[in-house]
């Protein structure tokens, strides 16, 4: 699962330390004083500076001073009510039967013999989702209104007293509410799916001569191994992601194993992050290493040196780990000779307080390349001040919350690779179901947004053209990290023009584009940029949909932070009243008969 | 028996020249003049030019139009197809913007949302949702009126009986034949007690008893103190309901004013009489003569087809199986 740090942030980090709401606020501005010019010049056009300057002006003041207070919550439902219908009439809950059809089909070729099958279970059902409700809100709303103008049905609204802004908002609201009936029927079915599908049996297969160890049978594509205590009672071994716990009961002199039904595959962990920092071969601090890869999201440490990765932690609660310090990591390993393969790489983890002065022994670890486990115990042997001293861990390593871990990498001339969510404490856990239905607040999030964005679209174009346009914001959107990639010429051979002349002289990207005319090369990046500008500021007025998915959270087991969701919902809501005015202001100025 | 009587002229050539003269003479100045309160729609020097994507000029449909329509009246726009009617009905409505000069209703901008509390609109093809049934439109259009669920509830029920679609109630629109359709087209319109009717084409796809019904009901609604705009192309039901009208033609105001002035021809003279024997004719054929006038008809009158026919379906919905007249 891959987290950037920025994702850890609390709601008011992001509004206030990082200055989102400055970014947002000048957002706003910059797209009204762009929205402002571009109206006027379109007004000016048509009837001179003086009049189009005026009636710009005139449909600001009418928002402000009467369309906006005098918008009507009883008309708003009226039409919200009619886009309902009209979905339902046209058959729009047909998507149910296509999901049922889907996860009917999903559960004979969902590999159940995979790593982890709630991964691919969860994901498998909140992908499926994600991508029919996100196709039903732009087929929904990209078509309602063009419908309504082409038919000529918008001609009894409009004569009515309705304004541009409820026509906006009961389209908005009477799609998005049949999209919520559609995705809470979708994710009750895929909640059922999920548990039921993953849900297994054992029985116990063999049973060692001491009574105590054994294995169960096969179910689900794996047995387990358990050990019994000596009351009878034990818990087996992890395999695909989760347990079960087993009892031997004794029955008219005979002995009789339960085993019971699977524990921890579907968790909503709690974890802590810390911020990451990384040290050099000498100890100093530095940016940690690039192996070769072109992925800068984890960087590597070297092995046999003083090459550490350092986390900080600032919300280690002692209430939070009643039982001692579980740390979950997911550490890379990146081999520079191949050794003996089948023995991992080795590494050693480090507590250390804040001020630096205290830390724990060195606990050392293979290195699995996959998630991992290791509870710190709460008393403890490390250093003061270099000297041996038992320690407890949250009387003399947490200072006010604050903790280090560090990871260094034993083995000389090998590299360990991690990103700051690399690393995480598990503070407990929450309810899977609740984490389950907050992944659908997420995939909702993204519905609405889209119907903002087909809604507003539908204002001035036609549906199948407010369709496209609705797509295109959706792919924008999807794939708009890759267009600042670009932009931020990270990518080698230059933009679209220099690329289209790097084929047609067949150059290389990593050679100069040597022309034998400087000007015409400058005049070549000049307009790439121009281009990769205007998509760069196209793809920021729309939102990042990656980013917006949550599937991983919910699929890996990590409980959503309340904090990411309440950020989303913030966005979402900026998008909602920039869609609405830009609507409003198309449907105020267009001649409906026209 | 109908009698009409030129008393000057009896070339038809001059006597056609002479009332369009009438006509011209009798325009709207015929009328006593409108207060201010009373004028419900008022379009100064209203034009409109569509142009196609890239503001070329395309049709100029309507020219500098200057009309008044006042409370309490039914004002029909009569012109062939093209002639600016519907372009006049829907600048009044604000479904499209004007070009050159203004259109007021009830003293406000046209563009303004608020006049529309006061207005009831039947469009030319009733534009409705074919996806509701009659209680759900009416309902949906009430609400659109903020009007509380009590009141919808009531004016559903009265405007369902007016309408005479009790039966058809429940059934989507999509099933509803064209009369039904206009039937509830016009509810829709009435739902919240407009004091201006728009009617565009109200009787278009209504048969007999139908356009009759409505007209009926266009009158009933002026009794009531409404104003009513309608335009059509049906001569005959402008003739029958309309107070004043406005002739246009290729987009530019030709005539206007009330349509008993417009339509009087001044020099000739129409008797009505019945019982009258052929003696009684001949003698008033030498009067007419004695007086220097020249008879033009006498003749026994014609029904209308409309009357004509309504009485033959009144008679059968009365006797049914027999063959009129028979």
């Amino acid at each position: 699962m891959r987290l950037e740090p920025n994702q850890f942030w609390s709601l008011s980090e992001w509004l206030f330390r990082e200055g989102s709401l400055l970014y947002g606020a000048a957002l706003v501005i910059t797209m009204a004083a762009f929205g402002f010019f571009v109206c006027y010049v379109v007004a000016m056009v048509r009837q001179g500076p003086g009049e189009g300057f005026f009636s710009i002006a005139k449909v600001i003041y009418d928002l402000f001073r009467t369309d906006l207070p005098k918008t009507s919550l009883s008309r708003i439902w009226a039409i919200a009510k009619l886009a309902f219908l009209e979905a339902i009439r046209r058959k729009v809950l047909a998507v149910i039967g296509i999901f049922i059809v889907g996860i009917l089909f999903a559960g004979w070729f969902l590999d159940k013999s995979a790593d982890d099958p709630a991964k691919l279970y969860i994901s498998f059902v909140l992908t499926a989702t994600n991508y029919l409700i996100l196709l039903l809100g732009l087929f929904l709303s990209a078509f309602s209104i063009p419908a309504d103008i082409k038919n000529r049905t918008i001609y009894t609204i409009v004569t009515k007293p309705v304004r541009p802004t409820e026509i906006v908002l009961g389209r908005v609201v009477g799609f998005s509410l049949i999209g919520s009936v559609v995705l809470a029927v979708l994710g009750l079915l895929s909640y059922v799916f999920v548990v039921r599908g993953l849900n297994h049996s054992h029985e116990v297969a063999t049973i060692g001569s001491d009574g105590r160890n054994g294995v169960t049978d096969v179910a689900g594509a794996h047995s387990h191994n358990f050990r019994l205590n000596e009351d009878g009672k034990g818990v087996t071994d992890e395999s695909k992601g989760h347990q079960h716990t087993v009892t031997a009961t004794k029955v008219n002199g005979e002995t009789v194993f339960k085993v019971g039904p699977p524990i921890g595959n579907l968790s909503a962990r709690v974890p802590v992050y810390g911020s990451l920092t990384y040290t050099d071969r000498n100890g100093v601090v530095g940016e940690g290493l690039n192996v070769g890869y072109m992925s800068e999201y984890r960087k590597f440490i070297a092995g046999g040196s003083l090459s550490s990765a350092i986390w900080n932690f600032e919300n280690v609660n002692e209430s939070d780990f009643p039982d001692g310090l579980e740390i979950e990591m997911n550490i890379e390993a990146f081999r520079t000779y191949k050794g003996d393969i089948v023995t991992p790489v080795r590494g050693t983890l480090i507590l250390r307080s804040p001020d630096e002065t205290v830390e724990s022994e060195r606990v050392s670890f293979l290195v699995k390349e996959s998630l991992d486990r290791k509870v710190i115990p709460l008393k403890l042997s490390g250093f003061r001040l270099n000297k041996p001293e038992k320690l407890e861990l949250f009387k003399d390593l947490v200072v006010d919350g604050r903790m280090q871990i560090i990871i260094r990498c034993e083995d000389s001339q090998q590299y360990l690779g991690m990103a700051a969510a690399d690393l995480a404490l598990r503070a407990g856990e929450k309810s899977f179901a609740w984490n389950f239905f907050k992944g659908y607040v997420s995939i909702w999030l993204q519905m609405v947004i889209v119907i903002c964005f087909g809604v507003m679209y539908s204002t001035f174009l036609s549906g199948p053209v407010a369709m496209v346009a609705t797509l295109a914001s959706l792919v924008l959107g999807f794939f708009g990290a890759n267009i600042d990639t670009f932009f931020n010429s990270q990518y080698n051979g230059g933009g679209p023009v220099e690329a289209v002349v790097r084929i047609l002289t067949q150059k290389g990207t990593m050679i100069d584009l040597d022309l034998g005319n400087q000007t015409l090369e400058q005049t070549i990046r000049t307009i790439d940029y121009g281009l990769m500008s205007g998509v760069s500021t196209l793809k920021s007025a729309v939102p990042d949909f990656g980013r917006l998915g949550t599937s991983d959270f919910i699929a890996y087991g990590v409980d959503l932070f309340d904090g990411l969701l309440a950020r989303h919902l913030l966005i979402a809501l900026g998008y909602f009243i920039m869609t609405t005015i830009i609507g409003y202001f198309f449907l105020k100025t267009r001649e409906m008969a026209a | 028996m109908t009698l009409e009587v030129p008393l000057t002229d009896a070339n038809p050539a001059a006597l056609k020249e002479t009332s369009n003269a009438v006509l011209s003479n009798n325009s709207d100045s015929s009328t006593a003049p409108a207060s201010s309160s009373d004028v419900v729609i008022e379009t100064r020097g209203l034009g409109k030019i569509y142009r196609d994507f890239w503001g070329r000029k395309k049709v100029h449909a309507l020219k500098s139009l200057d009309i008044e329509v006042r409370k309490g009246e039914i004002f029909g726009l009569l012109g062939p197809n093209g002639s600016g009617k519907s372009t006049t009905i829907k600048l009044v409505l604000g479904l499209l913007f004007p070009t050159s000069g203004r259109a007021f209703v009830f003293g406000k901008e046209a563009a303004e949302v608020t006049k529309n509390e006061r207005i009831g609109y039947l469009p030319e093809e009733s534009y409705l949702y074919k996806f509701l049934n009659a209680e759900e439109t009416l309902d949906f259009y009430g609400r659109l009126f903020d009007m509380p669920a009590s009141v919808r509830r009531e004016r559903t029920e009265q405007l369902i009986q007016m309408v005479g679609l009790q039966r058809a109630r429940r059934r989507q629109l999509k099933e509803y034949s064209k009369g039904m359709t206009r039937r509830i087209g016009l509810a829709q319109a009435l739902i919240n007690e407009p004091d201006l009717l728009v009617l565009d084409e109200p009787t278009t796809g209504l048969d007999p008893i139908g356009s009759r019904e409505m007209k009926d009901l266009i009158l009933r609604l002026r009794d009531q103190g409404k104003t009513i705009l309608m335009c059509s192309h049906q001569l005959a039901d402008v003739e029958d309901v309309c107070d004043r009208i406005a002739i246009l033609h290729q987009g530019e105001l030709k005539e206007l004013g009330r349509v008993d002035s417009l339509l009087k021809v001044q020099d000739v003279t129409e008797v009505h009489a019945t019982g009258l024997s052929d003696a009684a004719k001949d003698e008033i054929r030498a009067v007419i003569a004695k007086h220097g006038g020249t008879l033009l008809q006498l003749d026994n009158p014609t029904t209308t087809m409309e009357d004509l026919f309504l009485d033959i379906v009144r008679e059968s919905e009365a006797r049914p199986g027999r063959r009129s007249g028979s």
